[in-house]
């Protein structure tokens, strides 16, 4: 059972301390989100805003609750993306175009759901 | 104030449950939501998708580090499961919420009756193939035999071979359209589909399973996102919750006796799974 393994150990490890990174970055962003949510005495069955990427930066500033929870929550979605990105990016250094090309059609099949969601309202 | 501490309290409840019974938490996020606090399914579907995402991605990312996971064998069968969410994801605004209430009834029954046949194997406990996988001296017998050979080869692990690909992606991309209905990872479809089906060991299965989970949910979670279907008020505390809930669980999970745990379990999966027919029937 003897195959070729151009993409090492040290790469997957590196991989999982990404994702580990991301994900706990992800977790503060909500959690300050919820500190703030707590503090201002919102209801959170009374519905959040919707998603305004234009206002963010500026509701940001303001500390308004929703901005953070909603950059958690795209961090959250961010999250395996950016581990797959990051094993293109290795797939394609240590030479296995194969796993790079399946890589990149994960990243496509997203691309995909992104636009008929958009297309679709 | 009280209700997101309620939703925070609920979400780390689900977190700890499944951390100790090896579910991810969207089996009981989902009726937590929707019986407890009366939220749509679909709006339940996104939060729980979200919550799923945080959990699978940080165990994905230990087991990266420990060289548990098979990546190349995750990559390779996300590729279908993310495009089974993909479908499942626009499918699921195409259907009645009541059918969706009926189809998650099914899975508690499935998930419940799992648990009764479960038993406890040992973590590196993996199951004889029984068709050889790429045996030094096999001779391939034609151009397509010696890819899916190679391909195989490739995708198997230091101490164990892959067999049945064609059934592993098939199941992933099924696994991936009911985690994009139901807001569940489908570790519950994908790891015995991988450990019995494809001869992975348990261990490196659960690993993978996890490594999967995060594409699948974020691959229709974008498209609940998109179509206003995540709130963030309610998916902050729950998504909070369910992380802090499985970090303990994890924790704690060698000192809890699993056999009272999964009786109850089984029988508030099935006490859930009347209420969502009920609901499903008006």
């Amino acid at each position: 059972m003897t195959r070729p393994h151009p993409v090492d150990r040290r790469f997957e490890r590196r991989l999982g301390r990404l994702l580990i990174g991301v994900t706990y970055s992800a977790v503060v962003l909500l959690l300050v989100g919820v500190v703030l949510l707590l503090a201002a005495g919102i209801s959170p069955l009374a519905g959040g805003p919707s998603f305004e990427p234009a206002d963010l930066a500026a509701d940001l500033l303001a500390l308004e609750p929703a901005a953070f929870l909603w950059l958690g929550l795209l961090a959250v979605i961010a999250t395996p993306v950016s581990r797959v990105l990051g094993a293109a990016a290795g797939f394609v250094r240590g030479g296995e175009p194969l796993m790079a090309a399946i890589a990149v059609a994960i990243l496509g099949v997203i691309a995909v759901g992104v636009l008929a969601a958009l297309l679709g309202g | 104030m009280i209700e997101a501490l309620w939703l925070l309290a609920g979400g780390a409840a689900a977190g700890v449950f499944g951390s100790l019974l090896g579910l991810g938490g969207g089996v009981l996020i989902v009726p937590l939501l929707t019986l407890g606090f009366g939220l749509d399914l679909r709006a339940a579907v996104g939060v729980s998708l979200v919550s799923v995402i945080v959990t699978s991605s940080a165990a994905a990312g230990v087991y990266l580090e420990r060289n548990i996971a098979n990546l190349r064998l995750g990559m390779t069968l996300e590729l279908f499961t993310a495009g089974g969410a993909l479908v499942g994801g626009l499918i699921a605004f195409l259907i009645d919420e009541r059918l969706l209430a009926v189809l998650f009834a099914i899975l508690l029954g499935y998930v419940s009756l799992t648990m009764l046949r479960q038993k406890t194997p040992s973590p590196d406990e993996g199951p004889t193939p029984t068709e050889p996988f790429s045996a030094p001296d096999d001779e391939p017998t034609g151009d397509f035999e010696a890819l899916r050979l190679a391909a195989l080869d490739r995708l198997a692990g230091d101490d164990y071979p892959i067999r049945n690909l064609g059934r592993g992606i098939g199941g992933s991309a099924g696994a991936g359209v009911v985690s994009a209905l139901l807001g569940i990872g489908g570790g519950i479809i994908k790891v015995p589909l991988m450990h019995v089906g494809m001869g992975v060991p348990l261990r490196v299965a659960t690993a993978t399973s996890n490594l999967m989970i995060g594409v699948t949910a974020a691959a229709s979670a974008v498209i609940y996102l998109l179509r206003g279907e995540i709130d963030p008020y309610v998916a902050g505390p729950v998504a909070i919750g369910v992380f802090l809930g499985a970090s303990v669980g994890s924790r704690v999970a060698h000192r809890v006796d699993l056999r009272i745990l999964r009786w109850l379990f089984v029988a508030v999966l099935t006490y859930t799974a009347v209420l969502m027919l009920l609901r499903a029937l008006g």
